[in-house]
């Protein structure tokens, strides 16, 4: 079944330090704008028709009007500096430390809803100033990384670059290096710098990269038949209860994972995701390097996403017969449930601005539930993920057994363009992950419900949760409807009066009027 | 790096920080987002502009990004061409889309560490804006050159030099400006501006508060130069400003280090800067007598808590923050309050001069109270200096950040976030200085302390 792009796929390297960017790897892109279906077929023919090295035919829209987006860095952070028992260096001046309240918050939150231990992160930045630009900041690094070994006692200790250190060229390799000599820990260096890539993504996998070069046990002396590795972020554990059914077990990796549970990552059974944005690095690598099969099916959203990803599971974990037994408890459980929540879900219209695999997840839970989704934003787009599978072909998935979406679009967080996209599609209310567009939409007057335990809309009981969570927010319109007729927004009335969110990159000359 | 011995632990610094307490120097962006109407411009890569958000308006008391912050900042999310070629072109084509885009009365472009180590030369981008009268100015705020204070008066001068300019017309008596906290650094200073606003009206002045929303934005920084004097109430932030404004039009300025909480402290403050400015004396008095009497009659009522509660409350305080916070609060609960005072720890890193001008205030912090203080920045001697400090025989409250949590929960006391980052409480226009603001920081201590208590 994946005859279609074994030709484009490339080996992941783990033999040099820093990973393959998105673009190079994937052919990723950050602006778009059509139907979900067209963008289904190019991104098709982009695989097939390249032939060779990551050759793209996807056309990007490029506009000259750009608003902050994020940056790998801060992916970086929000997993390596997420580990238990490990610690991020920051080889940074000090504004690339301002995540640490951020990554600090959802790591506390994290650690909670877990039910483990609450405690503070350990992200430490070594705090580089003007004179360290001109003369090289590599001595601070080692020093900073002998103080949090002394401090902390970790297992293993990363190191993020930043755009200075990148651009004054400081060698962390070398430094990392020396420091696992003498510390007999692993050191590991992230490339992570926020211009190296156009997408934030890239950030997940160079901390993945680093995990499988330095972490992951290389000759693994035992196999965890029943272990399987779920590469997630912070939410709920939606997983053990599921998997416990079919007589599984479950390896949370990356956030909130102990350098162990990272260590066994070569040891277990399967490899699946809950986004394949942030899984496929890690997943196809674990496959390549050390055999460990990922889960090639949809994604765990709606029952045909379910029941296909659950028969996966299944057949190569050979437990057909289990997982026969739980999709047919779990339909019959479900069906009712859901029944009720399509009654009172009627006529409603949905709107999903989030990362790229996991808004196709969501889109077909919302129209399990009923909800009209005509309209979609998603940050950025792979056309292939790294395994190059087509039954991980999370759009086709989509379009395929949920219909089209006619009003899709890639813009990378951009609050501008996401104006003149709610203003066509009108929703009732959208799902988001990531901060910035959800107060546009407020000032719109439309709700939003940020999903911060990204596990919510997962398997047959991620259904009604999502259902649920939409009827609670559907109730906040009052809030946001008196705020829309009490507010002004920061853009221009020529701005506020266009159709086409894309105007600027088809006619950049109309910046100069 | 300074060094000191606290109870026999050795504090040696190294120039790591875990637990950051503030943002970079292109942090200010939020000094520039705080002036109602005005909207930053990011000349940086693509993740300063949402660190620098999610730090300092979000994980800080949820203050929200307003009309010209959050995810609103143009930024030219610098790549690898930028970074080869010079970002001088892309600048430039993001600020005339910008003007396109955005309905701002005021632009400040602010750089980051990627424009400036490539050399990119702003001024060269902005000042043909400038001479077609748009309203636009430019800081370089590189993050490798300090904090959001150094940003915030980098940017303070850039707006006053290139859009406010010169000036030599004739001052207004009763105007003056106001230079004091930091907008958005600290999570209470939108409530607290509007308190020192409403006061200095009250006795008379009218006020350049220049942030927030008690401003008339750019068209306020317009006035600067017609008031009749700055005035500083900070221990240190906002000098060099005041030295740049005295200089450039000859206005002179009151530095008032205490920002002034409760009564004493406030009718004190007010009494002093009328002094400064000549104001008529009987309409000083006359307000801060209503605003006494107003006072006295919530403390009457809250004394009967405070001297007869059965279940004990905190006797002694630790103190963790900005400068100008960690004075102000302690100034208030040592001398309204009678709190035993233990640790006094400086975070916001305050230039080498102004250090012993602020020991100074501490080592008279009352009569009869004389106290050291800490500078360190870096979280990890943060915690070993609470660790090692000596409360007494129960819980201490601690003014701190979200960073203090575990610390607090160890010694089974309480914290009252008042400082960057203040992760676990939700902040509107909520004041903890002045008149009013004292009572709101009696609510929020005592709640805190005995909300936990059964």
């Amino acid at each position: 079944m994946s005859t279609i792009t074994e030709n484009f796929r490339q080996k992941i390297n783990l033999k040099v330090a820093d990973c393959e960017t998105r673009e190079q790897r994937l052919g990723t892109i950050i602006g778009w704008t059509g139907r979900a279906s067209e963008l289904s077929e190019i991104s098709n023919k982009a695989r097939c028709g390249a032939g060779g090295r990551r050759e793209c035919s996807l056309c990007e829209t490029r506009g000259p009007f750009t608003q902050g987006s994020v940056c790998s860095e801060q992916m970086v952070e929000c997993q390596a500096g997420n580990v238990r028992n490990a610690v991020l260096v920051q080889h940074s001046p000090i504004g690339c430390a301002a995540g640490q309240p951020m990554y600090n918050g959802i790591y506390r939150n994290g650690l909670a809803i877990r039910g483990l231990p609450v405690e503070n992160l350990l992200i430490t930045s070594t705090n580089l100033n003007e004179s360290d630009m001109i003369f090289g900041a590599i001595l601070k690094l080692h020093q900073t990384i002998q103080d949090v070994y002394e401090r902390y006692k970790p297992e293993a200790i990363f190191v993020s670059t930043s755009c200075a250190t990148a651009i004054i060229a400081d060698d962390i390799e070398s430094a990392s290096a020396e420091e696992q000599e003498k510390l007999g820990i692993p050191v590991i260096p992230l490339y992570c710098e926020g211009f190296r890539s156009k997408h934030w993504s890239t950030g997940f996998d160079a901390t993945q990269h680093g995990i499988l070069r330095q972490i992951v046990r290389k000759n693994p002396t035992k196999k965890q038949d029943d272990l399987i590795n779920v590469i997630n972020l912070w939410g709920s554990d939606v997983f053990t209860p599921m998997f416990a059914e079919l007589g599984l077990r479950v390896n949370y990796v990356v956030d909130l994972a102990t350098v162990e549970q990272l260590a066994q990552l070569s040891e277990a059974a399967a490899t699946v995701g809950f986004c394949y944005t942030l899984s496929t690095y890690m997943a196809a690598a674990l496959e390549q390097e050390f055999g460990i099969p990922e889960i090639k099916a949809p994604q765990p959203y709606g029952f045909a996403g379910t029941d296909a990803w659950l028969r996966e599971i299944g057949r190569v974990t050979h437990r057909e017969d289990k997982v026969e037994a739980y999709i047919e408890k779990e339909h019959a459980r479900v069906r009712p449930l859901l029944e009720k929540l399509q009654d009172k879900l009627k006529g409603i219209k949905g709107y999903v601005a989030t990362g790229s695999a996991y808004s196709h997840g969501l889109i077909s839970v919302m129209r399990e539930l009923g909800i009209a989704v005509n309209g979609s934003l998603v940050f950025h787009h792979d056309p292939v993920y790294d395994s190059g599978d087509s039954r991980q072909d999370s759009l086709k998935h989509l379009v395929d057994n949920y219909g089209d979406v006619p009003s899709f679009h890639v813009s990378n967080r951009q609050q501008y363009q996401f104006y003149g996209l709610l203003k066509r599609i009108n929703p009732d209310f959208i799902l988001i992950r990531h901060n910035g567009l959800a107060p546009l939409a407020s000032r719109l007057g439309i709700p939003a419900a940020p999903l911060g335990d990204e596990h919510i809309a997962i398997g047959y009981q991620g259904m009604v949760n999502l259902g649920e969570t939409i009827l609670e927010v559907l109730a906040h319109r009052k809030f946001h409807e008196d705020l829309r007729d009490h507010v002004t927004l920061p853009y221009s009335h020529w701005w506020l009066q266009q159709d086409d969110p894309y105007i600027l990159s088809k006619h950049p000359e109309l910046i100069e009027s | 790096m300074s060094l000191k011995k606290i109870n026999g632990l050795e504090i040696t610094p190294t120039h790591s920080i875990n637990q950051v307490r503030y943002g970079c120097t292109l942090g200010a962006m939020y000094s520039a987002a705080a002036i109602p109407g005005a909207i930053p411009i990011a000349h940086c890569g693509p993740g300063c502009a949402d660190k620098q958000f999610m730090a300092l308006a979000f994980y800080n008391g949820f203050q929200g990004g307003g009309y010209g912050g959050g995810a609103v900042p143009p930024s030219v999310n610098a790549g690898e061409k930028e970074v080869v070629f010079g970002g001088n072109e892309r600048l430039e084509e993001l600020i005339k889309a910008t003007l396109k885009i955005m309905r701002g009365d005021l632009y400040v472009v602010l750089t980051g560490c990627i424009g400036e180590l490539v050399g990119d030369d702003v001024g060269s981008v902005v000042s043909p804006f400038q001479q077609r009268g748009v309203p636009i100015c430019y800081a370089e705020t590189g993050g490798f050159k300090g904090n959001n204070f150094t940003g915030h008066e980098l940017v303070t001068r850039a707006i006053i030099d290139q859009f406010v300019k010169d000036y030599d017309g004739k001052k207004e008596e009763t105007l003056v400006n106001v230079w004091s906290e930091l907008p958005f650094q600290n999570t209470f200073w939108r409530g607290d501006l509007a308190e020192i606003k409403r006061i200095l009206e009250g006795i008379g002045f009218k006020v350049n508060i220049l942030f927030g929303f008690g401003s008339k934005g750019a068209d306020e920084w317009k006035t600067i130069p017609k008031a009749k004097f700055n005035l500083v109430i900070s221990p240190w932030l906002g000098l060099e400003t005041a030295k740049h404004l005295s200089e450039k039009y000859s206005q002179p300025f009151l530095h008032y280090p205490v920002i002034p909480i409760g009564a004493k402290e406030t009718s004190k403050f007010l009494r002093t800067v009328a002094d400064f400015a000549g104001l008529k004396k009987e309409t000083v008095e006359e307000f801060i007598r209503q605003e006494e009497k107003e006072y006295y009659y919530y403390l009457e009522h809250f004394s009967d808590f405070y001297a007869e509660y059965w279940w004990g409350l905190p006797a002694r305080y630790g103190i963790v923050g900005d400068s100008a916070y960690v004075l102000a609060v302690s100034k208030f609960v040592v001398n309204q309050l009678g709190l035993i005072p233990a640790s006094h720890i400086i975070t916001d890193n305050p230039p080498e001069q102004y250090r012993e001008g602020i020991e100074k205030e501490f080592r008279s912090l009352s009569h009869d109270v004389s106290e050291e203080v800490i500078f360190v920045e870096d979280g990890y001697w943060v915690k070993k200096i609470l660790e090692n400090t000596d409360f007494g025989h129960k819980p201490p409250i601690i003014f701190g950040t979200t960073w203090e949590r575990d610390t607090v929960k160890k010694f089974g006391g309480q914290v009252v976030e008042i400082g960057f980052p203040a992760s676990y409480e939700v902040v509107i226009n909520r004041s903890y200085v002045g008149y009013r603001g004292a009572f709101a920081l009696l609510e929020k201590i005592f709640t805190a302390a005995i909300s936990a208590s059964a």
